[in-house]
């Protein structure tokens, strides 16, 4: 089995404790990822991912692989970030592979953070290998992303489970009203 | 949508990711072991300095007690405050190997999570969560703390049924 390659992967990384921020920097260079922005706060990511949609050779930064952002930070959260990132014009991608690292465990929260869009989870406190984990969900687990009147995002249904009723799924590929964007 | 039949679009994307990482073509990957056991390595290294670090965020926990003390009318504020230091804490803990830092934060975010009617006795609380984090930093009692981890646990849970309404 061959080795994942990260030396051309570059994440945006939101952590507003220095501590965290700090031991995710040097695991993810660790593991080989090859560029590591990191920023203290939703604010800055969001300014920063600005600039690699207008000045990119400012931020010395075409493309932005993977973000990782904290929730609970000040004075804009990860979940105004993740807000940003999915739905503002000023986004330079839209679709990226946003994921959330939060200490809340509650289930209303975890709802809140799917409703928004987050692709995937990362539960404080971490380990190294759990940081692995969630980076080859990102790469091996990618789901379609769905664009209806209430939400935009990865599909929230990770699984295939069939309706529990008829009324429950209705559309399929082919119904009326779908349209399949490929790229 | 600018096609109003449109009810909901499905965006299908080649998996570019997966071919920067993984390459193209290749079926199964996985993360470099050894990478893993270095980052691991680092981890362990920068455990060493948790103490420190999580010393200060006590010390700024306990001025919040002193303030929920002295001025009363200010409890609301420092009880948020110590809210948000208790969330980062609960999430740190675990990660540089000190579990009982996490569960005891936890219980703290817990507590913490009202704003009105502060009693005296939720403030003794607090006072007691903050001991049993002294205590776990001092001994420097990482992992489960064996037979003192459970004594501390056990403490906190006695001074939480005395003081919990």
């Amino acid at each position: 089995m061959s080795s994942y390659d990260f030396s051309r992967v570059t994440v945006l990384l939101a952590e507003d404790s220095p501590f965290i921020r700090s031991l995710l920097i040097n695991s993810l260079k660790v593991l080989g990822v090859g560029t590591v922005h990191a920023v203290e706060d939703g604010g800055s990511a969001i300014e920063f991912l600005k600039k690699v949609k207008n000045d990119p050779m400012q931020v010395g930064c075409q493309q932005v692989d993977i973000v990782m952002s904290n929730w609970d930070m000040h004075p804009i959260d990860g979940m105004m970030f993740l807000r940003w990132v999915r739905r503002h014009k000023d986004s330079p991608d839209r679709f990226v592979p946003f994921l959330m690292i939060t200490g809340y465990t509650e289930p209303e929260r975890i709802i809140q953070a799917r409703e928004m869009g987050i692709s995937e989870m990362l539960a404080k406190p971490f380990t190294v290998k759990n940081i692995g984990e969630k980076l080859i969900s990102v790469i091996e687990r990618p789901r379609q992303f769905v664009h209806n009147s209430s939400y935009f995002g990865p599909d929230r249904r990770r699984r295939k489970v069939p309706p529990k009723s008829q009324d429950a799924r209705v559309l399929t590929d082919k119904s009326e009203g779908v349209e399949i964007i490929r790229g | 949508m600018v096609n109003e039949k449109v009810i909901v679009r499905f965006y299908r994307f080649q998996n570019r990711l997966r071919e920067k990482t993984a390459g193209l073509g290749v079926k199964n990957a996985e993360i470099d072991e050894n990478a893993l056991l270095e980052a691991e390595a680092a981890l362990g290294k920068m455990s060493e300095d948790y103490p420190d670090w999580v010393s200060n965020l006590i010390v700024k926990l306990q001025e919040q007690h002193g303030r929920c003390v002295d001025t009363p009318e200010m409890r609301r504020d420092c009880f948020e405050e110590i809210n948000h230091i208790a969330h980062d804490m609960k999430g740190q803990g675990g990660t540089f190997g000190y579990p009982l830092i996490s569960t005891f934060s936890d219980s703290l975010y817990g507590f913490t999570l009202v704003r009105d009617n502060i009693t005296d006795n939720q403030i003794e609380l607090i006072k007691s969560h903050l001991d049993s984090m002294r205590a776990v930093i001092r001994g420097r009692i990482s992992g489960s703390g064996g037979d003192i981890g459970v004594k501390l646990t056990d403490g906190l849970n006695e001074a939480i049924a005395k003081y919990e309404e």
